[in-house]
C-alpha cells in the first residue's frame, strides 16, 4: 500500500481546507438558517479523521500479514475483491454528478465498506489490531451517520438496501488464507482512495452550497493569505 | 513486458492522483494481471508444519491464457525470491518447491508463500504456518478485588513463542457443581489475563484451569483450586497523609484510612509501609502495622524529602485464617522533615545523637534490656526509637533551657491510649503533657543522666 503518496497528498489537501476555510470568516453577513454547511464541513473534517486513523490502521494491518503485503509497491490481482465498491471514476462522470448522486454513491460505498470490514475477522490478529478495527468502525459508522445528516439536510432519501442485496463477504469456493489476506488488502486500498474521493466530494458539495458573494470573498481572503 | 517491471499506468491506478486530473488516468490504466490468481494453483494450500520439517510445493499452471507453460515461474516466501536451486519444474505446467528445515513463521498470518508469473505478477499463494504446539501453560495466580470478581493472570508455558497465533482459554468451576465456565474478558491487566465480573460464589471452592489451543494442538494448565475468601485483595489505602512531627527532625507522621469497600466485612486489615529518600531507589520496610491506621516513622535524615507508600492486606475474612493479597501501594506521598539546625552530618537510622561517649555501654544495655521487654512485657510498643525520640527531646530542651524564653518541643505520639505499665527496678516512666493539644510524651529516666524535668514550662 503506497501510504507515502497518502502524506504529501495530506499536506495538499491540508492547504485545501485552510483556502476553503477562508470563505467561512465571520465578515460573511450571513442571516438565518446556515443550512447544511456546517453539517457537510462536519463530514469532510470527518473523512480526513478517517483518512488519518486508517494510515495507522492499515500500517499495522499489513505488516500483520507479512511481506509482501507490506511493501510500497504490492500489486496483487483483484480478484473477491469485484464486489468492493470502487471509488476510481471517471473525472467527467464525477464533476457531473449531482448532488443526491454524489452522495447517494457515498453513502451506499461506506455502508459495504463497513460490512466489510466488520466481516474482516481475522481469527489470528492481535488483540491490540483488533480493538484498533473496532474503533476504526466505530468511526466509519460516524462517518455514515453524517453523510446521512446532509442527506436529510438537503432533503434526499437515504437509499435503502434492496432485500437479497446485502453486502456480504462471500469466500469463493474453498476461499483460500492467502486469498483472504489479498482481499484484505484491497478493502483496505479501497477505503484509502473513497475517503480520499470523499473529501473531494464534499469539498465541491462545500462549494455549490455556498452563497455567490463568497465567491468574491474568497478572491479578497486569497489575497490576504 | 520484463520481469519484473510493472505497468506504469497500473501504478497511477494504486496510488491516490495527486491532482484531479490524474482521475482521467485511472480510467485507462487497468491493473496487471487481473485474472492471474485463477490461472494457478498451489499445493498444499494453507498447510500447517512443524519447525524443522519439510515442504514440498506445487504450482500447477492451468493454461489460461493459453501456451502458459511452468517456463520463467518463480518463487517468493515473504517478499523474497527464493533461489533458483529450491526449484524444479516437474512438467509442462507444473513448478515444483522444496523447503527443508523450516523455521517457525515470521508472522502469525502464516508465511506468504508465492508462485509468480515470469513477468513478476502474482499467479498464486499459500500461507504457511510453522510453529510449534502449545505447552502447558502455567502459573496461574488469581485474586478477587473486594469479594465481587476474579481476576487471574498465567503464563504460557516454558518456551513461550509457538510462532504461531495461540488462543488460551481460562476455565472454571464450582468444585462439586459440574458446570464448567469459560471465562470471557481477556487481556484485562496483560496479555495473559482473564478476568470474571459477576456470579462468583463464596464459601464453595473453585476449580481454575487455562487451555492454550493453536493449529498443532493444544494444552492444559494444571488445576488451580481456591476459595474467593482466600484471596482477596483491595484497593490501596486512600488518603494517606505524612507530616512532621513537630519540630522533630528525624520523624514524620504517616495517616491513612482503611480501604471502605471492605468496612462492611468481617475482617482484620494488616498494612505495610514504605519509604524511601527522594533520590534512592531503595525502599525501607515498616512491617509490623497491624491494625492501624498511622505510624510514625524513626531514624530519618532531617532536611529530607521522603517518599512514602501505604498498602493493605485484608486478612480474616469472615474468620479465614488465611492472609489476603496485598493491595497495590497507594500513590506515594512525599514530606520533608525539618532542617537540622545542629551542623554535622544526619544521623541513620539508630545513631546516637551528638557525641557522648559514655552513652557507649548504656545504650547497649538498653537495647538489650528493650529487646526483654519486648518480649515479655505485653505492651511491644517501647522500642529503640522511642529512646531515640527521648534523646532528641532531651538535647533540645538542654537548648531551650539555655535561651531564654524559647518554648518546649511540641511532641506528640501516634497512638494516644497506649499506657506504659511499671517499670520495674531502676526505671520510672515519667509524665509530661504539652499543652494545646493534651498528648503525652513518654519519656524515661535513668538515674546519674540529666533527670526529666518534672514541671515542664507551659508553652
Amino acid at each position: 500500500m503506497d501510504l507515502r503518496a497518502g502524506d504529501s497528498w495530506g499536506m495538499l489537501a491540508c492547504l485545501c481546507t485552510v483556502l476553503w476555510h477562508l470563505p467561512a470568516v465571520p465578515a460573511l453577513n450571513r442571516t438565518g438558517d446556515p443550512g447544511p454547511g456546517p453539517s457537510i464541513q462536519k463530514t469532510y473534517d470527518l473523512t480526513r479523521y478517517l483518512e488519518h486513523q486508517l494510515r495507522s490502521l492499515a500500517g499495522t494491518y499489513l505488516n500483520y500479514l507479512g511481506p509482501p503485503f507490506n511493501e510500497p509497491d504490492f500489486n496483487p490481482p483483484r480478484l473477491g475483491a469485484e464486489t468492493l465498491p470502487r471509488a476510481t471514476v471517471d473525472l467527467e462522470v464525477w464533476r457531473s454528478l449531482n448532488d443526491k448522486l454524489r452522495l447517494t454513491q457515498n453513502y451506499e460505498a461506506y455502508s459495504h465498506l463497513l460490512c466489510y470490514l466488520r466481516g474482516l475477522n481475522r481469527q489470528a490478529a492481535t488483540a491490540e489490531l483488533r480493538r484498533s478495527l473496532a474503533h476504526f468502525c466505530t468511526s466509519l459508522q460516524g462517518l455514515l451517520g453524517s453523510i446521512a445528516g446532509v442527506m436529510a439536510a438537503l432533503g434526499y432519501p437515504l437509499p435503502q438496501p434492496l432485500p437479497g442485496t446485502e453486502p456480504t463477504w462471500t469466500p469463493g469456493p474453498a476461499h483460500s488464507d492467502f486469498l483472504q489476506k489479498m482481499d484484505d488488502f484491497w478493502l483496505l486500498k479501497e477505503l484509502q482512495t473513497w475517503l480520499w474521493r470523499s473529501a473531494k466530494d464534499f469539498n465541491r458539495l462545500k462549494k455549490k452550497m455556498q452563497p455567490p458573494a463568497a465567491a468574491v470573498t474568497l478572491h479578497l481572503g486569497a489575497h490576504g493569505f | 513486458m520484463p520481469a519484473g517491471r510493472r505497468d506504469p499506468a497500473a501504478q497511477s491506478a494504486r496510488r491516490p492522483p495527486p491532482l484531479l486530473p490524474l482521475l482521467l488516468l485511472c480510467v485507462l490504466g487497468a491493473p496487471r494481471g487481473g485474472s492471474g490468481a485463477h490461472t494457478a494453483v498451489i499445493s498444499p494450500q494453507d498447510p500447517t508444519l512443524l519447525i524443522g520439517s519439510s515442504l514440498l510445493a506445487t504450482c500447477s499452471v492451468h493454461g489460461d491464457p493459453p501456451g502458459t507453460t511452468a517456463e520463467g515461474l518463480y518463487w517468493t516466501l515473504n517478499g523474497r525470491r527464493l533461489p533458483p536451486e529450491l526449484s524444479r519444474v516437474l512438467n509442462a505446467s507444473t513448478l515444483a518447491l522444496a523447503l527443508a528445515n523450516l523455521n517457525g513463521s515470521r508472522q502469525q498470518s502464516g508465511d506468504n508463500l508465492v508462485c509468480h508469473a515470469r513477468d513478476g505478477s502474482i499467479l498464486a499463494g499459500s500461507c504457511l504456518y510453522v510453529g510449534l504446539p502449545p505447552e502447558k501453560p502455567v502459573n496461574i495466580s488469581c485474586w478477587s478485588k473486594n469479594m465481587k470478581d476474579l481476576t487471574c493472570r498465567w503464563t504460557p508455558g516454558a518456551h513461550g513463542e509457538t510462532f504461531l497465533h495461540t488462543n488460551y482459554s481460562l476455565k472454571y468451576k464450582l468444585r462439586w457443581y459440574g458446570q464448567d465456565n469459560t471465562c470471557e474478558e481477556y487481556h484485562t491487566v496483560g496479555p495473559h489475563s482473564c478476568h470474571i465480573p459477576k456470579d462468583l460464589a463464596l464459601f464453595t471452592p473453585y476449580e481454575i484451569w487455562v487451555e492454550a489451543t493453536n493449529r498443532l494442538g493444544s494444552a492444559r494448565s494444571d488445576v488451580l483450586t481456591l476459595d474467593i475468601l482466600d484471596v482477596v485483595t483491595t484497593d490501596p489505602p486512600p488518603d494517606v497523609h505524612v507530616s512532621r512531627v513537630g519540630g522533630l527532625e528525624d520523624q514524620l507522621s504517616v495517616r491513612w484510612v482503611s480501604p471502605p469497600a471492605l468496612k462492611d466485612f468481617l475482617f482484620q486489615a494488616k498494612y505495610q509501609i514504605r519509604y524511601r529518600v527522594e533520590d534512592s531507589v531503595d525502599w525501607k520496610v515498616v512491617d509490623d502495622v497491624s491494625n492501624q491506621t498511622s505510624c510514625r516513622l524513626a531514624g530519618l535524615k532531617p532536611g529530607t524529602v521522603y517518599f512514602v507508600q501505604v498498602r493493605c492486606n485484608p486478612f480474616g475474612i469472615y474468620g479465614s485464617k488465611k492472609a489476603g493479597i496485598w493491595s497495590e501501594w497507594s500513590h506515594p506521598t512525599a514530606a520533608s522533615t525539618p532542617r537540622s539546625e545542629r551542623p554535622g552530618p544526619g544521623g541513620g537510622a539508630c545513631e546516637p545523637r551528638g557525641g557522648e561517649p559514655s552513652s557507649g555501654p548504656v545504650r547497649r544495655e538498653l537495647k538489650q534490656f528493650l529487646g526483654w521487654l519486648k518480649k515479655h512485657a505485653y505492651c511491644s510498643n517501647l522500642s529503640f526509637r522511642l529512646y531515640d525520640q527521648w534523646r532528641a527531646w532531651m538535647q533540645k530542651s538542654h537548648k531551650t533551657r539555655n535561651q531564654v524564653g524559647r518554648t518546649l518541643p511540641d511532641s506528640r505520639r501516634g497512638t494516644r491510649d497506649r499506657p506504659t505499665p511499671a517499670l520495674a527496678g531502676e526505671r520510672e516512666a515519667t509524665r509530661i503533657e504539652s499543652s494545646g493539644s493534651g498528648d503525652v510524651l513518654w519519656g524515661l529516666s535513668r538515674e546519674g543522666e540529666d533527670p526529666v524535668p518534672r514541671n515542664p514550662r507551659p508553652i
